[in-house]
């Protein structure tokens, strides 16, 4: 766990950040990474899958077959089961497996974490087409299934870039720690400074606490150089080839809105039984998932959209969005936009707070456009209008069709599973509140945090 | 958009949608399973003929006519058409342990223990609710349709009387959303009729989902054209979806909880300290509620009762109270209409406008003989259902209205940023309820339950033209 000891070393670093400017240290972000890995089910491997992948579900966390609690790098994991389906040329795609999780790099320490869980690694992926068989079984064999089946994750949403699951755990311990030391005193008429001098003095007291003595490494300019550039380049590239690209627009247009008008739409509300099977695993905590799966739709003109417009998320999410919003929604933690079955498929997963009727709401109220850029390239989506307009703006419609093609999330785990994005968020403000000076009025502000 | 003329409307929309009867201080809501479908469509006919429309102004007594998808099935609503309203409607209150979760209606509310609508009681189908102007007149109106029924066995017979102060001492349905087209309001409050009545645009200027028929399946045309266009004839248009739920109220557990937590205020002996003490506790109790007793918001009335604002609606939080400070963000009346407070953009047009997704229009009444807060301090608490509220609110989207407010506004431990805060009059017992303060909150933990769900279901209030159609079925069929 080096990415840790970076984040919390420098003890006196603290002494020289205030509220208003987070400290800035010289050290780099740990970012975070997607990671899928998807392989086909052996034949009749699917029914004693299913079974386990069930058992594993009682008790993700703690489970006896494969205890994804042991996972210090994921923020979330999953494993989802692919029913074996058709493409739009009626060739089978067969069943597969899907492990997707939201990791701190490198990459190569969550490999280990998983190579830690070997046993019940080999009791789940074991029922998939190549894995390593009895007397193959080593370290390293598994590792290069493992890496052979990863797929790449074409656009990724962190709600905010550069909190591990260590400093997210760790600052919800503080603020438990806060909360029940304000629950015994008596605080009416006391100056704000008083109060946070006292909180301050209490947290120092406490071993267990040091580390939030430290500020924790915020983006440095160098982070934010990167990200300056990352969104610059394919602007300046677009502007580049704007002489190329703009005659060809018109022509671009006609040819999507003859497609738009002529796409079919599937929007009808699937049987009760569908609906029961989804809503029997969700809100059993504050937080839920969101897997969903569907077909591309087919020729020249929709690969290339959908592979420009993913390309454009993943570059907003990952630069633009990546301080606890997406365009106006708080409540998701992460989501994952992941090509499959050479493109014929897309996956898509998140993690968010609320139910998932809260979150559609939040989608057709706040990010309808975002969401017809991409995802009505798929088959059925609500009829849209040149791309951006229509599609996720009709509700029910949209309701219906995110529902069609949501799937069973077998396996679900979460490392903090009682805490919200805004609540991480403000545990976080809490925690940088603690350094640095204040006058009073900001320490009362600060206050309003607790 | 300019709201529709519904003037032409008004005799097809019942008289419930257009207003809560206040002049009728009365009530009663009879329940009933329907045993012969034939029979029970001749009674559903008659009613046809007598319930109470949005036509013309109402006189000594009201009746409205509500029925279940159990009821639907029994009249012989094939499924296809049924299959046209909302699934929570079909599926109904009690279908699953997910809605169970989100409704909360768990351990001491399940529906197991519930006193109609659960699964052990006897199937409910329909629903008349009958006001009146006086005791005698509603005893009259009551025996009249009880001597009228037929096809049908009554179930359950609930009394309840006008809610103008519910049972925890609190004036109650203030700030009622306005329906365009039927009556005038601020626009903060006015919502778009689609929002109340299907057959309609709503706030998202689309139709509700709604069971539309092939005209061949209506020969006499009891059902009006389908406003959309689809040539179908509309068997939701002028009607809506009612939800009730029974809930009861612990009067003595409530009072004694916010004695005890009252802290030191006026431990002073004597009349002066009984006075201060009854202050601090009248206080305390508003926290929990966001409204003084005689009506006050919080919000605009930090410090005290004000009569002149007893039924104010017209404000919003973000810019007096963004952060609690005079009503705390976990009160129930913030948390079961935010108003300005949530994303995007709090205290802007964008924040209300979202708001709008999710209003109620609440027809609730109470039953039981009240219990004054003195009184409650030495009762004994944990009563059998003596007393609470008939919670009815209408609205033509239970999912993105009702149930929303229900699981992501009053039962969500996390509204609004706070940790471990579900509602703490309401939600049936509170790990944590905060009032905010300077310098800092004070939090009381491991509120009990005041209220729990004692039975409850999903009904559709039919248009009149709809609620003929229904009668019908039956004998047509047979």
């Amino acid at each position: 766990m080096t990415a840790t000891k970076q984040a919390d070393g420098d003890p006196d670093a603290g002494t020289r950040a205030s509220l208003r400017t987070p400290l800035v240290t010289e050290r780099r972000l740990t970012r975070q990474l997607p990671v899928a890995i998807v392989a086909p089910v052996r034949s009749r491997q699917l029914a004693p899958l299913r079974s386990l992948l069930e058992r594993v579900s009682e008790d993700a966390a703690g489970n006896a077959e494969l205890p994804l609690g042991r996972l210090c790098t994921a923020h979330y994991a999953r494993l989802v089961l692919l029913e074996e389906s058709r493409d739009l040329d009626g060739e089978a795609i067969p069943a597969q497996l899907l492990y997707m999780s939201d990791i701190d790099e490198p990459l190569s320490n969550h490999l280990d974490d998983l190579l830690g869980l070997a046993p019940g690694l080999d009791r789940v992926f074991g029922r998939c087409e190549g894995y390593p068989t009895r007397g193959q079984l080593t370290r390293e064999s598994r590792r290069q299934w493992l890496q052979r089946h990863m797929v790449q994750t074409q656009a990724f949403y962190v709600n905010t870039v550069g909190r591990t699951v260590l400093q997210i755990q760790r600052e919800s311990l503080l603020h438990t720690e806060i909360e029940q030391f304000l629950d015994r005193g008596d605080w009416g008429g006391r100056d704000p400074l008083e109060v946070r001098a006292a909180i301050q003095d209490h947290v120092n007291a406490v071993p267990e606490l040091a580390w939030a003595r430290a500020a924790v490494p915020g983006p440095g300019p160098l982070d934010i150089a990167r990200d300056v550039v990352a969104v610059a380049l394919p602007v300046v590239g677009a502007v580049a080839a704007a002489p190329v690209l703009v005659p060809l627009l018109p022509l671009y247009a006609l040819l999507l809105r003859w497609q738009e008008l002529h796409d079919v739409v599937e929007t009808e509300r699937l049987p009760a039984a569908h609906e029961r099977r989804l809503a029997e695993l969700e809100d059993r905590g504050p937080v839920n998932q969101f897997s969903a799966i569907g077909l591309v739709k087919p020729g020249l003109l929709r690969r290339v959209t959908i592979g420009v417009a993913i390309r454009g998320l993943d570059l907003a999410a990952r630069h633009v969005f990546n301080r606890g919003t997406l365009t106006g929604v708080t409540t998701i933690h992460f989501a994952h936009w992941t090509k499959l079955d050479s493109g014929r498929r897309l996956f898509f997963a998140s993690n968010y707070d609320g139910t998932v009727k809260s979150y559609n709401d939040d989608f057709i109220d706040k990010v309808w456009w975002g969401l017809n850029l991409v995802f009505s390239n798929g088959v059925g989506w609500p009829r849209t209008f040149l791309l951006i307009w229509g599609g996720a703006q009709d509700e029910q419609g949209f309701k219906n069709y995110l529902r069609r093609h949501q799937i069973p999330t077998q396996v679900w785990y979460s490392a903090y599973p009682d805490l919200t994005a805004v609540n991480i968020n403000n545990n976080a403000k809490i925690r940088a509140g603690l350094v640095g000076s204040m006058n009073s009025e900001e320490a009362e502000q600060w206050l309003r945090l607790i | 958009m300019a709201p529709p003329d519904l003037s032409a409307e008004r005799d097809d929309i019942q008289g419930i949608v257009a207003s809560g009867y206040g002049h009728l201080p009365h009530a009663a809501y009879l329940l009933f399973a329907i045993d012969e479908p034939v029979a029970a469509g001749d009674w559903l006919a008659r009613l046809a003929d007598t319930v109470t429309t949005a036509h013309g102004r109402v006189q000594r007594r009201a009746l409205g006519v509500a029925l279940t998808a159990t009821g639907l099935a029994a009249l012989g609503l094939p499924e296809r058409i049924r299959e046209g309203f909302a699934l929570e409607f079909t599926t109904g209150m009690t279908d699953d342990a997910h809605r169970r979760r989100i409704l909360g209606d768990v351990s001491p509310s399940a529906p197991e223990r519930w006193l109609w609508g659960g699964p052990d009681t006897r199937t409910v189908d329909v629903l008349l609710l009958l006001f009146g102007e006086s005791g005698s007149e509603l005893e009259t109106l009551t025996a009249q349709h009880l001597e009228d029924v037929s096809g049908a066995t009554l179930v359950q017979r609930l009394q309840a009387s006008n809610a103008t102060f519910d049972h925890f001492g609190f004036r109650d349905a203030i700030s009622q959303p306005s329906i365009a087209g039927l009556r005038s309001g601020p626009p903060a409050q006015t919502i778009q009729t689609g929002e109340f009545l299907l057959g309609y645009p709503n706030e998202y200027r689309q139709y509700t989902n709604r069971p539309l028929i092939d005209p061949l399946e209506d020969p006499n045309v009891l059902l009006p054209n389908d406003a959309a266009g689809s040539g179908l004839h509309d068997l939701g248009r002028n009607g809506t979806y009612l939800v009730f739920r029974h809930l009861s109220q612990d009067v003595p557990a409530f009072w004694q909880w916010v004695d005890e937590n009252v802290g030191p205020n006026g431990t002073a002996e004597g009349k002066a300290g009984r006075a201060a003490r009854e202050q601090a506790r009248t206080a305390l109790a508003s926290k929990l509620v966001g409204r003084w007793p005689g009506g006050a918001p919080l919000t605009l009335s930090p410090d005290h009762d004000d009569p002149q604002l007893a039924t104010a609606a017209d404000f919003g939080y973000f810019q007096q109270d963004r952060d609690g400070l005079r009503c705390p963000i976990g009160a129930h009346v913030r948390r079961s209409n935010p108003r300005d407070s949530l994303d995007p953009n709090p205290g802007t047009p964008d924040s209300i406008r979202i708001n709008k997704h999710h209003r109620l229009l609440r027809r609730g009444r109470k039953y039981g003989e009240p219990m004054a807060p003195t009184a409650a301090l030495t009762a004994p608490g944990g009563g059998e259902d003596e007393r609470g509220l008939h919670f009815i609110c209408l609205c033509a989207n239970i999912e993105r209205q009702f149930e929303f407010v229900q699981h992501t506004w009053v039962n969500s431990p996390k509204f609004d940023g706070l940790y471990d805060d579900p509602d703490p009059l309401v939600a049936g017992g509170t790990p944590t309820f905060t009032v905010q303060a300077v310098p800092v909150r004070k939090r009381y933990r491991d509120l009990p339950a005041f209220v729990q769900t004692r039975g409850g279901g999903y009904f559709f209030l039919p248009g009149v033209g709809a609620l003929r159609y229904l009668a019908t079925l039956a004998g047509d069929r047979s």
